[in-house]
């Protein structure tokens, strides 16, 4: 996968600095819904003026910048409210801006090439895209309400609820498999020449939903499940 | 994603000495990604999902450890070992395969490095610039773009469902594919297979 030169985000640094070293950081601006005009703060200024915490856009930058989180970190319920709401944000941007982008590609790519593969990689991506919009839907329907329910202490609302965490982590499955196939299709196996400029575009467009998908599930495997975890901990005491 | 095919973890306190082992191995020859690690529960836990081919470890982190790096080496027999030496322990540990000081030079500490990669590279991996799948895994490979499970596969094929695995394992390897439709679209535009075949 595609890495950035690693910088380690501070709360000093400035903002625009950091998106100048890693533009992905603009995505995570937008799935924080912050606009991109950050003018010169630094991110402690700007985590001010947006209201989001410190630690967890720290944190989260330092994702998109090659940087694990390690050990556990003392998010709030606040925070780990606005990570649902940056997750959220992120699945908007799945449904409605990369997957149509993708398809587009490959609809293109395949009425100038109408061979069998292009038909059949078509029909990959649909089913692939099927999957991840399933996926999503799952997230959006059952997690992240029982996440919210959990966060704002209202867990004694649904009594007799099965749902937890742990069952959450183990739904999580790898979305970003097939996603490698299709790239080492294009890459490596499936026969077209030309349209240089076309699969460039698809290229680079799963690249970036790559990287996205990457740094989603690791929100959800190092943010959000731990801290759901601890959290029904200390209310089943 | 491309990874060099070597992984070396440090364990070792020290930055000073961490960052300095890793600047002499990322300038040298070898094609290989380093990693820190703290503890010794942290590299078992990576290595549950990254392979690590070579550990070079403070002899010290070891201390009261014996039994868990036992266990270690007995999990994934090809990891080696690399000491550093301080000086303080004068017999050659048992747990490592080779050691060296902080004042050998960065040619001998590359040099000791490069041989204990080969001991520990798998015999497989010999064949694997060659990515061209062989006629057996051709085989496989039609069965199972086909719809076919396992069971089937071997049952046609009259090997064991172990060797279908194997096989299986080694088409993904040289192929970089992974799902089953696209191996599929693989087969198809390398002609193993006809469209026809196919159900669509």
């Amino acid at each position: 996968m595609f890495h950035t030169p690693k910088t380690k985000v501070r709360p000093a640094t400035k903002m625009a600095e950091l998106i100048d070293a890693n533009p992905h950081l603009l995505l995570m601006l937008q799935h924080f819904n912050i606009d991109f005009r950050v003018n010169d703060l630094t991110v402690w200024q700007l985590c001010i003026r947006q209201g989001i915490s410190e630690n967890l856009f720290v944190s989260i930058a330092n994702l998109y910048n090659g940087f694990d989180i390690r050990g556990p970190q003392p998010f709030t319920r606040g925070d780990l409210l606005l990570v649902i709401d940056f997750l959220k944000s992120s699945h908007d941007f799945y449904r409605r801006e990369k997957y149509p982008q993708i398809s587009n590609y490959i609809r293109q790519l395949q009425e100038n090439h109408p061979v069998r593969e292009m038909k059949l990689l078509e029909k990959f991506f649909k089913e692939y895209f099927d999957e991840v919009l399933e996926h999503l839907d799952y997230e959006d329907s059952t997690a992240f309400p029982y996440f919210i329910t959990l966060l704002e202490g209202r867990e004694n609302d649904r009594p007799g609820k099965r749902y937890s965490s742990k069952e959450y982590g183990d739904h999580h499955t790898d979305i970003e498999l097939k996603l490698q196939d299709l790239k080492n299709l294009l890459l490596m196996h499936v026969d077209i020449e030309g349209d240089l400029e076309l699969r460039r575009k698809l290229l680079f467009a799963l690249y970036e939903l790559e990287f996205d998908l990457y740094i989603h599930s690791l929100i959800e495997e190092k943010i959000l499940i731990p801290s759901g975890q601890q959290i029904e901990k200390e209310v089943n005491v | 994603m491309y990874s060099p095919r070597l992984h070396i973890a440090i364990m070792e306190p020290s930055m000073i000495i961490f960052e300095g082992l890793q600047t002499i191995i990322c300038h040298s020859s070898l094609d290989c990604r380093v990693s820190r690690v703290e503890r010794l529960e942290e590299l078992t836990e990576m290595m549950k999902h990254t392979p690590v081919e070579i550990l070079i470890a403070n002899p010290m982190q070891f201390v009261n450890l014996e039994k868990e790096v036992k266990k270690l080496r007995k999990s994934y027999p090809t990891l080696a070992i690399a000491g550093i030496d301080f000086g303080i322990i004068h017999r050659q540990s048992m747990l490592t395969d080779i050691s060296f000081t902080l004042y050998d030079t960065p040619e001998h500490i590359i040099h000791s490095l490069t041989r204990l990669q080969e001991k520990s590279q798998h015999p497989e991996e010999e064949k694997e610039e060659n990515n061209h799948l062989s006629p057996r895994e051709i085989e496989v490979l039609t069965c199972l773009v086909s719809g076919m499970l396992n069971k089937e596969i071997a049952d046609q094929l009259h090997i064991s469902i172990h060797t279908v695995v194997r096989h299986r394992k080694n088409i993904t390897l040289k192929t970089g594919i992974r799902s089953q439709s696209g191996l599929t679209i693989y087969a198809i535009s390398k002609k193993i297979v006809s469209i026809e075949d196919i159900e669509l």
